[in-house]
C-alpha cells in the first residue's frame, strides 16, 4: 500500500497522480500534513514535476474528455478528505475504459468524483450570489467568504465580467488567501488578517437600506424558516450583510 | 387623493414600496446574457442572492415606483381606497439605489413595477426614465424586469422591451368575469392587448437577430405573467388551460402563481384563514409538467376532475390513472416515457439515458442515478426485474405511497397542515 504525498498544490497533486497511476491498484494520494500514518503504509514524496503533471492532465483529456478534466479539477478543489485518492481511482478507470467511463454514472468511482465536482460547482454558483462587498474608504470593494470548498478560483471570472470597473478583493478567510482585482488585473495572494478596514462614509447607510429591504420583502403569512434554512444554510450567514 | 409625506426619507420610502411590491411572485433573473462596457452582466441561468424568512428567493430589487394608484382593485394592497401611506421614488433614486445594491452584490438587478399615477402613459414614462437613467448614466448591464402598465401607449410598451431584459403584464385574475368583479377598470382586453404586442415584438426581434446581428434585442429574457390563486372561484383546470395557452400561443417564459394573501377586507373576497399554499405548490408542479415533461393540460385534468389532488403530486396522479402504461423498462423506454415516471425528474431521466449507454442498468443502480425509488419503484422494471407491489393496482400503490408519506400508517391522521409542510419543502416557487 503506497501513499503518494504531495505539497498541497495542484501541480504537486498531478505529479502524485501520475506516479499513482504507475503504482498499480491500491495506491493512495494524500496531502503531506494530512496523511494518517498507517502500519503498513509506504510513503513516497511526489515532489513537483511539471512534466509529469502535464502528462497526467494530457492523459485525462485524451483518454477521457474536457468534461473529465473538469470533473477531476473540481473534485480536487473540494478539499474533501479522500478526494485525491478518489480522483486517482477515477482516472485509472478513464485510462482503462476511455470516454465511456464518464457515462458509467452508477459506478462508485465515477459517482464519487462526479458528486464531488457537482458539490464544488454548486457551491461556486451559490457564492456568485452570496459574496457581499463592502465599500472601503478608498472605494475598493471588499468581501469576506468562508466556503466549504476552494471555490475562489471558480468565481473570479464572474466578478471580473461584472465589476470590471471597480477594484475589488474577495478574501477567503478560511484558507487565508484572496483574489485581488486592481486596475483591471487579477492576482491571487495569501492574505491572513486584513488590517482594520476603514469603510466608505455611505457604506453603513446602504447596508441599513438593504437590511430593511430584506426584512420588508418577506410575506409574514408565508413564514417558512425551514425552507429559508434549506436555501441559506446557517453556516453561510455570518458573512451575509442581511443576516448580520 | 394621495397625500405624500414631503421629505420622506429614502429608508421609509423603500419600506413602503418594497412592502407593496412583495406579492409579485417573480424573482427570476435568468434568460439573458447581457454584458459589455460599463458595470454589470446578466447570467443566463440567473443567480439567487438571498432568501427571506418565507423561503422565497431574492435576486432583484423588487420595488414599486409608487404605491399610489388610480384603480381600486379589491385584491390589491395598493388600491385607491386603501388609506395607507403613499410614497413615490424619483428616477434618480431608483437608479441610484439599484446601482449601490448591485455593486455590493446584493442583487442581480431591478424589478420595477408601479401603481398607476395620473395615467398609464405618465406612469410608464416615469418608469422608463428610471430604467434609462440606470442603463445610460450608470451604464448598467445587469438584469432589469419591467412591468408594463396595461392601457399605456404602444410606443411606450415598445421602449420597455428595448431597455429591459424581461417584461411582464400581470393577468392576476384568470377570467374576464373575475376581473370585472374585483378589478373595475381592467378587462381581459386591456390586459391581453399589451401581452400580445410584447409577444409579437419579442418573436420579431428574435427572427431579425438571426439574420442581422446588430438588431437591438427586445426583452431577451422574454415575457412573464402572474395569476392570483384562491381569490376567485376558477378551477385548477381553467388555470392550467390558460397557462398552457400562454406558453403555446404567446410564448411566455413563465406564468407565476401567487396564493391569495388576504391583506384587505372586502365583501367581494373570500374570507381565507391562510393563503392556499399547497394548491399553489400543486399548480407549480403541473406547470413544470407542461413546460419540461411534455404533458398537456388535458392529460392532467379533465372536466370530471377539475381540481389538482392535494394528497399526491399531479404526475403521480396521472401515473395511477394510466397504470396500463407501466411498469416501464428503464433500459428500453424513450426519454419522453421515462420523464413520465413518478420519482424521476429531468436530471435523473437524462442520467438514465446516459448511463445505459455504458451498460445494462439494474434496479439498485437507479437510486445512484438520483431516482426517488420510494415513488418510482411501482412504475419501473430494470432488466425485467420489478421491485414494487406484486399485483399492482391503483389502490395497492396508493396505499404504499401513503405509507411513505406517513410511516405510522395512520392515514386518517393525515392532516392538511402536515401536507403543507411536506409539499412546500421542495417548493419551486419563483425559482428559475
Amino acid at each position: 500500500m503506497r501513499t503518494f504525498l504531495y505539497d498541497g498544490s495542484f501541480e504537486g497533486f498531478l505529479t502524485a497522480l501520475s506516479l499513482g497511476l504507475e503504482g498499480g491498484d491500491g495506491c493512495s494520494i494524500s496531502k503531506e500534513n494530512a496523511a494518517e500514518p498507517g502500519l503498513f503504509s509506504e510513503y513516497v514524496n511526489s515532489g513537483v514535476d511539471p512534466k509529469r503533471a502535464a502528462a497526467a492532465r494530457d492523459l485525462v483529456e485524451r483518454r477521457g474528455s474536457a468534461e473529465s478534466w473538469q470533473h477531476a479539477r473540481f473534485a480536487f478543489l473540494s478539499e474533501v478528505q479522500g478526494a485525491e485518492t478518489a480522483i486517482l481511482d477515477y482516472v485509472r478507470l478513464l485510462a482503462e475504459r476511455g470516454p465511456i467511463a464518464d457515462s458509467m454514472l452508477a459506478d462508485d468511482r465515477v459517482k464519487k468524483v462526479h458528486g464531488l465536482a457537482a458539490s464544488v460547482g454548486g457551491e461556486a454558483h451559490m457564492f456568485k450570489g452570496f459574496v457581499r462587498f463592502k465599500e472601503l474608504a478608498d472605494k475598493t470593494l471588499y468581501s469576506k467568504i468562508e466556503p466549504d470548498h476552494n471555490i475562489l478560483p471558480l468565481i473570479t471570472g464572474h466578478f471580473r465580467a461584472r465589476l470590471g470597473e471597480f477594484n475589488w478583493v474577495i478574501h477567503d478567510v478560511r484558507r487565508g488567501k484572496a483574489a485581488l482585482y486592481f486596475k483591471q488585473r487579477l492576482i491571487y495572494a495569501p492574505l491572513t488578517a486584513a488590517r482594520a478596514l476603514e469603510f466608505d462614509g455611505k457604506e453603513a447607510e446602504v447596508q441599513a437600506l438593504w437590511k430593511h429591504f430584506f426584512k420588508t420583502a418577506a410575506i409574514k403569512e408565508r413564514t417558512n424558516p425551514k425552507l429559508q434554512r434549506q436555501n441559506v444554510p446557517l453556516k453561510y450567514r455570518k458573512n451575509l450583510t442581511e443576516f448580520e | 387623493m394621495a397625500c405624500y409625506t414631503f421629505y420622506m426619507d429614502l429608508d421609509k420610502k423603500l419600506e413602503i414600496l418594497a412592502d407593496s411590491a412583495k406579492y409579485d411572485a417573480s424573482c427570476a433573473s435568468s434568460g439573458s446574457d447581457r454584458g459589455g462596457k460599463g458595470t454589470g452582466s446578466a447570467h443566463m441561468s440567473g443567480v439567487c442572492h438571498s432568501w427571506t424568512s418565507d423561503g422565497r428567493c431574492i435576486s432583484l430589487l423588487k420595488i414599486l415606483m409608487t404605491n399610489e394608484c388610480v384603480y381600486d382593485c379589491a385584491y390589491c394592497v395598493n388600491r385607491r381606497s386603501n388609506d395607507s401611506p403613499k410614497a413615490i421614488l424619483t428616477p434618480d433614486e431608483i437608479a441610484g439605489l439599484t446601482f449601490e445594491f448591485y455593486k455590493r452584490n446584493y442583487i442581480e438587478g431591478l424589478f420595477l413595477s408601479s401603481g398607476i399615477v395620473v395615467s398609464p402613459d405618465h406612469t410608464m414614462e416615469l418608469m422608463l426614465k428610471a430604467v434609462r437613467k440606470l442603463r445610460e448614466t450608470f451604464r448598467f448591464n445587469g438584469y432589469v424586469h419591467m412591468k408594463v402598465i396595461p392601457g399605456s401607449d404602444q410606443s411606450l410598451i415598445d421602449q420597455a422591451g428595448l431597455w429591459a431584459d424581461r417584461v411582464s403584464v400581470n393577468i392576476e385574475l384568470p377570467t374576464d368575469k373575475s376581473l370585472r368583479l374585483l378589478a373595475p377598470g381592467k378587462t381581459k382586453e386591456t390586459v391581453l392587448r399589451p401581452m400580445n404586442r410584447l409577444a409579437q415584438r419579442i418573436s420579431a426581434a428574435k427572427d431579425e437577430r438571426r439574420s442581422i446581428k446588430s438588431t437591438p434585442a427586445f426583452a431577451p429574457a422574454g415575457q412573464s405573467t402572474q395569476l392570483i390563486i384562491g381569490a376567485t372561484p376558477e378551477t385548477d383546470r381553467e388555470i392550467i388551460k390558460l397557462s398552457e395557452a400562454l406558453y403555446d400561443k404567446m410564448r411566455l417564459k413563465r406564468v407565476y402563481y401567487s396564493a391569495f394573501v388576504p391583506v384587505m377586507k372586502d365583501n367581494r373576497l373570500p374570507a381565507l384563514l391562510e393563503p392556499p399554499l399547497l394548491r399553489e405548490h400543486r399548480l407549480y408542479q403541473a406547470d413544470w409538467l407542461l413546460r419540461f415533461y411534455g404533458f398537456t393540460a388535458d392529460e392532467l385534468l379533465d372536466e370530471a376532475h377539475p381540481a389538482l389532488d392535494l394528497t399526491f403530486d399531479p404526475k403521480t396522479v396521472w401515473a395511477l390513472n394510466n397504470l396500463d402504461k407501466f411498469p416501464l423498462e428503464v433500459n428500453k423506454a424513450s426519454y419522453e416515457e421515462i420523464l413520465r415516471v413518478p420519482g424521476i425528474g429531468v436530471t435523473s431521466a437524462k442520467r438514465i439515458l446516459r448511463a445505459r449507454r455504458a451498460g445494462q442498468l439494474a434496479l439498485a443502480d437507479l437510486k445512484k442515478l438520483g431516482v426517488v425509488m420510494k415513488r418510482a419503484v411501482y412504475f419501473v422494471t430494470a432488466g425485467g426485474k420489478y421491485g414494487g407491489v406484486k399485483k399492482e393496482s391503483e389502490e395497492a400503490i396508493k396505499v404504499k405511497l401513503l405509507e411513505h408519506k406517513n410511516p405510522n400508517g395512520q392515514l386518517n391522521l393525515f392532516s392538511e397542515s402536515e401536507l403543507v409542510k411536506e409539499g412546500l419543502t421542495g417548493t419551486v416557487t419563483g425559482q428559475l
